[in-house]
Formats: C-alpha cells, structure tokens, sequence
C-alpha cells in the first residue's frame, strides 16, 4: 500500500509544490501593492489598466492562464520554447494571477485606514512616502493577515495545477503513481500531505497575527 | 509694542460642491494670542482650520504665516507656495484633531519623537529628552511605553498634544479638543491647554466649551453660514452690550 519509493517520490513532488508555493509568494505579494497601488492612482488610465488586468485575472481559470503563459513567447514572439520554461511559466501564471487577488485585499485594506492617519502624517510633515511606509504601511499588514491566509492556503492547493504544464510536482506524482497501481492510495497520501503543509501555514499566520496584536 | 502676526487669513472662501462652506473669513493671530473660534455646527469652524493647515484647498483667499506667503487669490485662481516652502510649513504649526489621530503601532514615546527624529532630523537622544520634559508637564511621564489603545481618551488626547509641541509650532490649532471625550475627561485636556495659554503659546481653537474659550481666550469669533458673526474680547462679547441677535441666542444655550 504505503510503501518507502512511494514516499519519496511524493516527497521530492512536494519540495516542487512548495517551491512553487513559497516563490509566488515572494513575488505575488510586493507585485499585489504595487498593482493595489496603481488601481488606486488618480492616473484614470494606469487605475482602468490595473482594473482590465485584475478582470481578467480573477475571470478567467488559473489553468487556463498558465497555458498562455507558457505558450506566449511562441505565439506572440516566435519563440522556441524550451522544456525548462516549464516551472518558469508556472511561478509567472501564479505571480500575476496571486499578485490581482491580492492586489485587491491590500486595496480594501489600504482604504479601511482612517484618513485622519494619513492627515496627522501631512501635518507632521511626513513625506508621501514616509507616511505609507511608516505609518500606513504597518497597519495595513496587520489587517490583511486574515485574508491573506486565506488566499496562501488557497495557493498551497491551487499549486497542482501546474500539472498542465507538466511540472511534476505532487499531485501530478500521485496521479501518476496512482494510475501505474491502479490506487488511491497515493492521491489520499498527497491530500494528507496538502493538508500538513496548510496546518504549518495557518499556524505560521496565526504566529504572525499575534505578533501583531501589540496594536489596535 | 505689539507682537509680531504669526498668522493671517484674508478673505478666505472654500465650498464643497455647490455648498459654499466659508463665504468671507479674515483673521489676524498675534503671537501669544489665543483665540476660540465658537458656532453651530455647520457654520465653517473646523474648514477654517483645515483650510489654514493646509488639510484642504481654498477656493479663495490668502493665508500667511510669519510673513511667509503659503497660498493666494491670483485673479481667482489659488496659487501655492512651492514644495520647498510648504514643506517648511510644518515648523509654523501644529494641529490637535477631535480625534487624536494617534499612530496606534507606535507607543506615547514614538508618537511624539518619530515626526522631530525622521522629519525634522533632531538627533534621536536629543528627541527623546524633549519628550520626557512634555510627558513630564502634561502628567503623563509613566505612560511613555503605553501605547495609544492602552490610555483612556483624555490621555491620548494630551499625547497628542504633547506630539504636535514636539516639534516646536509657532501657532497651535485645536480642531474641537475635547469633543470625542466623556465629559468627566475634558477636564484634564482643558487644564492642559490653559496652562498652554498660560505660557503664551499662540493657540486657535475652534471649541464648544463656551465657559473654558471665555475663561481661556484673548479673543472669540462666533462664526456662523460662512461669515463671522461677531468678534471681540470674551468680555464684550458675553457681557458687553451685545447687538448681534444670534450670538446671545447661541450663548445663550450654554448659559447654566
């Protein structure tokens, strides 16, 4: 049933997955303010830009997404594709889609902030960019964390989709295990180990939120 | 000798929409003056103050601190003084909001010293020492770790106070001090600003508390649609013979 090779494969499947897991995230989250930003720009063309572009990243599948991006530089530039853009492809398609989604919990978050903050800053004479960084910047993360975590899980999980591009990380491993053995054992196993995997990050937000509860 | 005008507002008007907020507004603040801006609400009082601290634009006008031009009525277009100037502006004065406006993340101690520290670049010791003298006259020197959702109302308040003297105004706006407090907290605030006005920091307050503007003030403005009603002394204007109908009416809802 649950035997060593088994587990190994699955577990090399699962260093993908994270990587995949941990790399969106280092570029979803700065990109989703940078793109919160602009949506709230007095820019009307850049903020009606930003506003197409979350559209159709939160209209449209992620899978479907991941396609084009893998196979844009053929049809737009002429490319040749190698095989190693694979993963590349897919921590793009996760970034842009991620970074829209959380563009928009920043977005809620940046304008749940008292204008009285951002006004008590002028006054002082803070710079614009001093009072985001120092002074909104803060409160904004504080109250993001609970939606944030919930888009995170919702990635650890969403990371099987990159099978279509066939980077083999888990769940694409324990289809294939599956398939070979005629089991659901290995499917069972990979969702067992979904599920570890988004219990250490909800433990790791809820860390992190209490950490921030110095403040109100 | 009369001392030198710190501030002066001339012929100010802002709307909002079509709502013309402030039709006409002049006002000269002498250094060590205080002055109580008091009216109904709706009347302009707290724009005045916005619009002097630079919070919001005026449709009209001229404003000037320490004879530095900051705004003016060009043939009906507002023009400002250049970003070098207004940001200077900060060492001209100083707001008090109704509601504190305290940074929540920091404590009482970076309240007050991360504005002379990061804007004004005063070194940081040097930062910390003056907060202590002002935590130290506002009563609040055990409190400088705190921060501001550990202090009742009236302490944040004189945090905040104590923030805006840190970094040294010539002239001290207070947008309704006292308004977002439970009256039995109002007191200690109010004590804070007499003694303010006892060491002649120029104050511009815009208040409900007839008693404490007539006990505090050099000077009142009853404001009410846009204009000023009246102006004068505390003494001619609530004991003199008054002839504006309205403020007798006005100050007579506060009459205990």
């Amino acid at each position: 049933m649950i035997d060593s090779t088994m587990l190994a494969q699955l577990g090399s499947g699962m260093i993908r997955s994270v990587e995949i897991f941990f790399l969106t995230l280092l570029f979803s989250l700065p990109l989703g303010m940078l793109v919160a930003l602009g949506r709230m720009s007095r820019f009307k063309i850049l903020s009606a830009v930003i506003k197409v572009y979350i559209a159709i990243m939160r209209g449209t599948p992620l899978m479907l997404q991941l396609i084009v991006v893998y196979f844009a530089p053929y049809y737009v530039f002429g490319l040749n594709i190698s095989s190693g853009f694979r993963f590349t492809a897919v921590i793009i398609a996760f970034s842009i889609n991620y970074a829209a989604y959380f563009a928009e919990i920043f977005r809620a978050g940046i304008q749940s902030i008292p204008v009285g903050q951002t006004e008590a800053a002028k006054i002082l004479g803070y710079s614009h960019a001093q009072t985001f960084m120092k002074i909104i910047l803060p409160q904004v993360i504080k109250r993001v964390i609970p939606p944030v975590t919930n888009e995170t899980i919702t990635l650890v999980k969403d990371t099987s989709l990159s099978f279509v591009l066939s980077v083999t990380e888990m769940f694409t491993i324990a289809k294939q295990i599956g398939a070979k053995t005629a089991s659901i054992t290995p499917l069972m196993v990979a969702g067992l180990f979904y599920f570890i995997f988004n219990y250490v990050v909800a433990f790791g937000m809820d860390y992190f939120e209490k950490k921030m509860s110095y403040f109100r | 000798m009369e001392n030198d005008i710190l501030l002066e507002i001339k012929n100010l008007r802002k709307s909002f929409d079509s709502l013309e907020v402030i039709k006409d507004f002049s006002l000269q603040v002498r250094e060590g003056e205080v002055v109580s801006i008091i009216g109904p609400s709706g009347s302009g009082k707290s724009t005045i103050l916005r619009c002097a601290t630079l919070l919001e634009k005026m449709d009209g006008g001229s404003l000037e601190y320490v004879g530095h031009k900051l705004a003016w009525d060009n043939d009906g277009r507002m023009e400002y003084a250049d970003k070098k100037e207004l940001k200077k502006c900060h060492e001209y004065f100083g707001l008090v909001f109704q509601n504190f406006n305290l940074f929540p993340h920091y404590t009482v101690m970076q309240n007050i010293t991360d504005a002379p520290v990061r804007v004004c670049k005063i070194p940081k010791e040097k930062a910390v020492q003056k907060a202590e003298e002002l935590l130290m006259k506002l009563g609040l020197e055990d409190k400088a770790d705190y921060y501001p959702h550990q202090l009742s109302g009236g302490q944040q308040q004189r945090v905040s106070i104590a923030r805006a003297l840190a970094l040294e105004p010539r002239v001290l706006f207070f947008d309704e001090p006292t308004s977002a407090l439970d009256p039995e907290l109002t007191g200690e605030v109010l004590k804070v600003i007499k003694q303010l006005a006892e060491a002649h920091m120029t104050m511009i307050i815009v208040t409900h508390e007839m008693q404490f503007a007539r006990e505090v003030s050099n000077r009142i403005v009853f404001m009410e649609h846009g204009v000023i009603q009246a102006m004068g002394t505390p003494k001619e204007l609530f004991e003199g013979e008054e002839t504006n109908e309205r403020l007798k009416e006005f100050v007579g809802k506060f009459a205990v």
